[in-house]
C-alpha cells in the first residue's frame, strides 16, 4: 500500500517532533555535565552551554576528595543493594502461597494487599509508627520501610499464576516441599520478573529522599540525596573545606554540577543493562495487574 | 468440615508461614497508620499513643478551615492538581500515539531510551538540575540573553513556579508515562490495521478510528486513578523545587503537612488535613467514577 504525499508529511512531521522532544529530554542533563567539566571562569562568563569550555577536572577533584560524599555514597549503595535483594525474597515469599489456589486466605489477603495500595496513610500517623518501633535515627530506615510493595507484590503474583500448574504438582508429589519449590523451580524461572522488580525497588531505594528527611537526624546517617540537596541549597557545605577561593578553579556552581552527575552516574551504568526488562516488567504490571 | 479444612492447612503449612512477613509489613507499615488517623479526631499525645489520647471531635478541623495559611496552601493545591490534570496527564497518551507511528525500530528505541531516562532521576536531582539550568549563568539565562532579555532567578520566582512545575513533570515523567500506554497498543490485533488500509483509510483515520479508541478505557483508568491523587502532588517534587520565595504559590498541602506536623510536632492538626486531602480525593474518584460510567457502561473503576 503506497502512501500519500499527505502521510509522508504527517509521519515525517511526528518523526521531527520526537527527535527535537527527545533532544530537549536530555540537553539540561548536558548542560549540567558540561558545566562540572568547565573552569569557574568560563562558567561565570556565561560561556558554557552544551559543551565544556576550558576542560578541567577540578570540581571532580573536589567532588572526589570529600570522604562525607563517600561516605553517603556507600551507605546509599549498601542499602540499596541490601534492600532490594531483601524486597525480592521478602515479595516472592508473600507472592508465591497468594497465587496458589490451596492457600486458603488468599482472596481475603490480596484484598487487604489492594486496599493497602490505594489507601494512602496520613503521614503523621505513619511518622508516629514508623518511630515507635525504632526506627527513627537508625540506619535500617533506609531500607525496611521499602522491602514489600503492594503493586510489586501483585506483579510478581501475576506473573506467578502464569506458571504451568504441571510441573509443579508432579514435584509436590515427589515430595519437594513448598520452600524447595519456590527456591528450586519457580526462582529460576522467574528471571525476567526478578529484573523488572530488581529495577523499580532498586530505583527507589537509591532515590529514597522523604524517609531520610523525616526520619533521620544525625548527619552520619544522610544518604546520598539528602547529602545532594545540602550541596543544592547550601554553599557552606559544598565549599566546605576549600582553602581560599579566590585562586580556585571551581565555584558553588560547577561544584554543584559535578555533585548532581556524580550521583546519577551509578543509574547510567546500570540502566543499559536492566533497559530490556523494565519494558516487560511495566507490561506484565500494567495489563493484567 | 473443619477436620478436612484443618487437615489441608496442615498439608499446606509452608505456605502460610510464608505469608507472615508480607502481612507483618502490612500491618506494620500500613494498616496501624492507617487506623492511627483517628488522631485526626483526638488530641494526641505521645505518652498516651493513638489509643489512649482524648477524644476532640471536629476540632481540629474547624481548627484548620479558619487557619490563615489554609486558604493559600489549599488553593496553590488545587491548582497544581489542576494543572497536573489538565495539562501533564494528557502529555503521555500523545507521545505513545506519536511514538507508535514511528516505524523504524531503531529511531523508536532511541527516542523512547531519551525520554525514559529523565524518569529514574530522583527529585533531588532533577531540583539540581533545574536550579543549574535556571542560575544566573545557566543555560536558560544564556538563552535569553542571546534575545536580549534580562537574567531572571527563575527558580526564586513565583510567576516562574507553576510553569517550572509542569514543565518539569512532563520532562521527568511524561515519557515514562508512555510505557503503560504502549503496552496497550502492541496487544492491539494488526489485522484491524490491515483491513482498514484495504478499505484506504489513511494514517490519521487509523489513529482516529482504531488506536485511540482502544487505547481510551486504558486512560480512563489511569484519569480515574489520577482523580483519586488529584491532591497527591507528590511530596518530593514540590519539596525540592520549592525556595522560600515561592513559598506563596508553592506550598501545598504535602509540604504544609510536614512542616506543622513532623517539624512542629502538631501531630493531630496535620492528621487532620492529610485526611481531609484523602476524603476529597475520594469523593473525585466517587463521582467521577458514577460519570464515567453514564458515559459508558463499562467505564469506572467498579
Amino acid at each position: 500500500m503506497p502512501e500519500s504525499r499527505g502521510e509522508k508529511v504527517f509521519v515525517t512531521g511526528i518523526t521531527v517532533f520526537l527527535i527535537l522532544f527527545s533532544i530537549i529530554a536530555i540537553i539540561p542533563l548536558l548542560s549540567v555535565i558540561a558545566t562540572s567539566f568547565s573552569s569557574k571562569s568560563a562558567v561565570d562568563m556565561n560561556l558554557v552551554t552544551l559543551w565544556p569550555k576550558q576542560f578541567t577536572l577540578d570540581s571532580w577533584m573536589y567532588i572526589i576528595d570529600r570522604p562525607d560524599l563517600w561516605k553517603s555514597f556507600f551507605l546509599t549503595l549498601g542499602s540499596t543493594v541490601i534492600g532490594t535483594v531483601l524486597a525480592l525474597l521478602m515479595t516472592a515469599l508473600f507472592a508465591y502461597p497468594l497465587s496458589k489456589p490451596e492457600f486458603r486466605w488468599g482472596s481475603v489477603i490480596m484484598v487487604g494487599v489492594v486496599i493497602a495500595m490505594i489507601f494512602k496513610a496520613p503521614i503523621v500517623p505513619y511518622f508516629l509508627t514508623v518511630r515507635s518501633i525504632g526506627l527513627y535515627d537508625n540506619p535500617l530506615v533506609l531500607i525496611v520501610p521499602h522491602i514489600l510493595n503492594p503493586f510489586n507484590l501483585i506483579i510478581m503474583r501475576t506473573f506467578f499464576k502464569q506458571f504451568s500448574k504441571d510441573l509443579e504438582e508432579a514435584a509436590l508429589l515427589e515430595g519437594c516441599g513448598y520452600f524447595r519449590m519456590l527456591f528450586q523451580f519457580v526462582l529460576p524461572l522467574s528471571k525476567a520478573v526478578l529484573a523488572t522488580l530488581a529495577l523499580f525497588y532498586g530505583v527507589v531505594l537509591w532515590n529514597q529522599f522523604q524517609h531520610p528527611l523525616f526520619f533521620l537526624q544525625d548527619t552520619n546517617l544522610f544518604p546520598l540525596q539528602i547529602k545532594i540537596r545540602q550541596f543544592i541549597t547550601d554553599d557552606n557545605v559544598i565549599m566546605a573545606g576549600a582553602a581560599s577561593t579566590a585562586d580556585l578553579n571551581y565555584n558553588e556552581r560547577t561544584l554543584r554540577a559535578a555533585t548532581v552527575i556524580f550521583a546519577i552516574i551509578p543509574i547510567i551504568l546500570v540502566y543499559p543493562f536492566l533497559q530490556k526488562y523494565f519494558v516487560k516488567g511495566a507490561m506484565i504490571g500494567s495489563v493484567k495487574g | 468440615m473443619k477436620a478436612i479444612a484443618f487437615h489441608r492447612m496442615k498439608m499446606h503449612w509452608p505456605l502460610y508461614v510464608m505469608a507472615i512477613p508480607g502481612i507483618v509489613f502490612l500491618i506494620v507499615f500500613k494498616y496501624i497508620p492507617l487506623a492511627g488517623a483517628v488522631i485526626a479526631f483526638k488530641d494526641y499525645s505521645v505518652f498516651q499513643g493513638f489509643m489512649d489520647s482524648p477524644w476532640v471531635g471536629f476540632k481540629h478541623f474547624k481548627t484548620l478551615i479558619d487557619h490563615p495559611d489554609f486558604a493559600r496552601v489549599f488553593g496553590n493545591t488545587l491548582m497544581l492538581g489542576a494543572l497536573k490534570l489538565v495539562l501533564i496527564f494528557p502529555v503521555p497518551v500523545l507521545l505513545a500515539l506519536m511514538i507508535n507511528e514511528i516505524r523504524k525500530t531503531a529511531l523508536k528505541k532511541g527516542i523512547q531510551t531519551a525520554l525514559y531516562i529523565p524518569h529514574f532521576l530522583s527529585w533531588v536531582i532533577v531540583g539540581g538540575i533545574l536550579f543549574d539550568f535556571f542560575s544566573l549563568s545557566g543555560l536558560f539565562n544564556i538563552i535569553i540573553g542571546w534575545f536580549g532579555d534580562e537574567s531572571v532567578l527563575a527558580m526564586q520566582e513565583s510567576a516562574y513556579f507553576r510553569p517550572i512545575y509542569v514543565l518539569a513533570s512532563i520532562w521527568r515523567d511524561a515519557g515514562w508515562g508512555t510505557v503503560v500506554y504502549m503496552a496497550a497498543i502492541s496487544a492491539i490485533d494488526l489485522q484491524l490495521y490491515e483491513s482498514a488500509m484495504i478499505d484506504g483509510a489513511s494514517r490519521f483515520r487509523q489513529i482516529r478510528h482504531i488506536t485511540f479508541p482502544i487505547l481510551l478505557p486504558t486512560v480512563m483508568v489511569l484519569f480515574l486513578l489520577e482523580i483519586g491523587n488529584f491532591l497527591d502532588l507528590g511530596f518530593d517534587q514540590v519539596y525540592n523545587l520549592l525556595t522560600p520565595m515561592t513559598y506563596n504559590v508553592g506550598d501545598i498541602l504535602d509540604t504544609y503537612v510536614f512542616r506543622t506536623g513532623i517539624q512542629q510536632a502538631q501531630y493531630s492538626f496535620a492528621t487532620a488535613v492529610g485526611l481531609f486531602q484523602s476524603v476529597i480525593g475520594f469523593i473525585m474518584v466517587y463521582t467521577f467514577n458514577k460519570l464515567s460510567k453514564k458515559v459508558s457502561d463499562d467505564g469506572g473503576l467498579w
